[in-house]
């Protein structure tokens, strides 16, 4: 499967021979690839129209790519972005997935897995962008209002960032609000099989979304357990 | 320093722990011996006046208190010091345990990047290599991450023999021609990237020194040079002439130069500014560079790039 038209990549590698071959690769399956060694670099290359997807490295010569992540996430939230990184540690992947990263490759991998993931977060992007069943850009979920178009949830006067994968599982459960959803049907719809997610990895992301959304997360009123088949958000939620 | 201490990480937290009960037992210690030394004073001021009360001349019970008063300030103020002295160093050893052990884990992390960096690379270049795409450019990004990986094996292994107290061979090295031709190799490795400009004084006298800690010193100026330097291509200049009563080398990049604080650097595990490397590759140059009898200093060259001067001992052959 190659990259959908017109999909612009940015990849943001210090490291000439990895990128070399890399942007090379991505290119030859069809992305228009641009390239940036550097994070004043990456802030150039930001300026100009929109990218769909952002490969990060994290380690490079005058900074980090989380703080590339940073201005990618205030400036075009729909970019998917991805981690490519020699540092595997469990601190640098938590830190990435909180700064909105979608995914997080770490080095040395396979460029075939590459490819899978940047389709799957490619994938997910585009679903958050499809209208869906959900009316208007924003929904009402316990307590928060979601807005899918900017990936905000707005908690009384707070406004809190959401990653892709949280605005999907919202969002799928949005649409089927009312319904019980199968934690299969969030797996498929946000995550990836590359990523070996298992039933217990929807738990606990549900987990989280309730200490966003519900005013006693222990007592959950919005984001309902339906035992032996998934969740369900409580009709009338918005 | 120590091998085994180099290479055997100690967990933090629990040297933290202890040094939080090291400190806890020293206070304990330092009350029990003042309250001690109160209560002998006190003690020994008691028996002077019951000594009075049996009919010791008063001016011979209070010359005996105030001996033993004296004494005893002496001997409690003694083990106070001496004990104050000793925690001090246990202090230091233990801060410089914990500096040692935050390095150590940095630079395995920082291994395990510079590692895992190249096989990336090798593993994509051969990959489309596989695919079909074998090109003279994927071949030579193979060959060059091969390089790197040598490279930085070459290093961690001579720093495990550095620690490790490993002997030098040292002889009597004539530079000309041999430096020409290590040099001319080293770069070779790195195609067009380092430019290459040597000057070689002709009445150069042999210089003390072992060939092989030589090409790696030598290695480490090249490879900090293409890494750190940011240009492409990097000039290097390398001019050796006499010095009086030794032999210097000049090396010089016109790449970024340093940023920070030089004095800084040679230190094991230090970084610059930049995220890329070890922080072993200038800190072997500066300890072979000591093993062998010389000296190195570290500075901006003259265009604002890196520059380094190595002093080697003249030959006695």
């Amino acid at each position: 499967m190659s990259a959908p038209p017109e999909t612009r990549l940015l990849l943001l590698e210090d490291d000439a021979n990895v990128a070399g071959t890399l942007a090379s690769r991505l290119t030859t399956e069809g992305y228009a690839v641009t390239y940036a060694n550097s994070v004043r670099a990456a802030r150039e290359a930001l300026a100009g129209p929109a990218f769909q997807v952002a490969i990060l490295d994290v380690g490079l010569p005058d900074g980090s790519g989380f703080e590339v992540a940073q201005t990618l996430r205030d400036r075009s939230p729909a970019t998917a972005v991805l981690f490519l990184t020699a540092y595997g540690t469990p601190q640098d992947r938590i830190r990435g997935l909180e700064l909105g990263a979608d995914d997080y490759v770490t080095k040395p991998f396979v460029f075939r897995e590459l490819l899978l993931r940047i389709q799957n977060v490619q994938r997910r992007a585009t679903y958050l962008q499809q209208p869906g069943a959900v009316q208007g850009a924003t929904s009402r979920i316990g307590m928060a209002d979601v807005d899918f178009g900017r990936f905000t949830a707005r908690v009384g006067d707070k406004v809190h960032r959401l990653t892709h994968k949280e605005c999907a599982v919202l969002k799928l459960l949005a649409e089927r609000a009312g319904n019980a959803v199968t934690r299969d049907e969030i797996l498929d719809r946000a995550w990836s099989p590359d990523e070996f997610p298992t039933q217990r990895t929807v738990d606990n992301f549900i987990v989280r979304l309730r200490k966003l959304v519900e005013r006693d997360p222990s007592n959950p009123q919005s984001i309902l357990s339906v035992r032996g088949v998934g969740y369900q958000l409580e009709a009338g939620h918005e | 320093m120590d091998s085994k201490g180099a290479l055997s990480v100690t967990p933090i937290r629990q040297s933290r722990l202890v040094a939080i009960l090291a400190g806890v037992w020293l206070i304990i210690i330092l009350v029990l011996g003042f309250w001690w030394g109160t209560l002998l004073l006190r003690q020994s001021a008691r028996i002077a006046q019951l000594s009075v009360a049996a009919g010791v001349p008063q001016s011979e019970a209070f010359a005996e208190l105030s001996r033993t008063q004296y004494m005893l300030q002496w001997e409690s103020g003694s083990f106070l010091l001496f004990l104050l002295t000793l925690s001090a160093a246990l202090f230091w050893f233990y801060w410089r345990d914990m500096q040692r052990a935050r390095g150590t884990q940095a630079f395995f992390a920082a291994l395990t990047h510079e590692l895992r960096t190249p096989l990336t690379s090798v593993r994509l270049q051969s990959e489309a290599i596989a695919a079909g795409e074998p090109t003279q450019e994927l071949v030579d990004r193979l060959l060059a991450d091969t390089h790197r990986l040598e490279s930085q094996i070459d290093k961690t292994l001579e720093l495990a023999r550095i620690e490790g107290g490993g002997a030098l061979a040292e002889q009597a090295i004539r530079l000309d021609p041999w430096l020409d031709r290590v040099l001319r190799g080293i770069v070779a490795a790195y195609g067009n990237a380092v430019q290459l400009e040597l000057t070689l004084d002709p009445a150069l006298p042999a210089i003390r020194g072992d060939t092989s800690a030589l090409q790696l010193i030598l290695r480490n100026l090249i490879e900090n040079a293409s890494r750190h330097g940011d240009r492409d291509p990097i000039y290097v200049d390398v001019n050796v002439h006499n010095a009086g009563g030794h032999v210097e080398l000049r090396f010089a990049d016109d790449g970024r130069g340093i940023e920070g604080d030089p004095s800084k650097l040679g230190r094991l595990f230090q970084r610059g500014s930049s995220s890329r490397g070890t922080g072993v590759g200038l800190y072997l140059v500066r300890v072979l560079m000591e093993r062998m009898g010389g000296k190195v200093e570290f500075g901006a060259a003259p265009g604002g790039g890196f520059a380094a001067t190595l002093h080697f001992q003249r030959s006695a052959d």
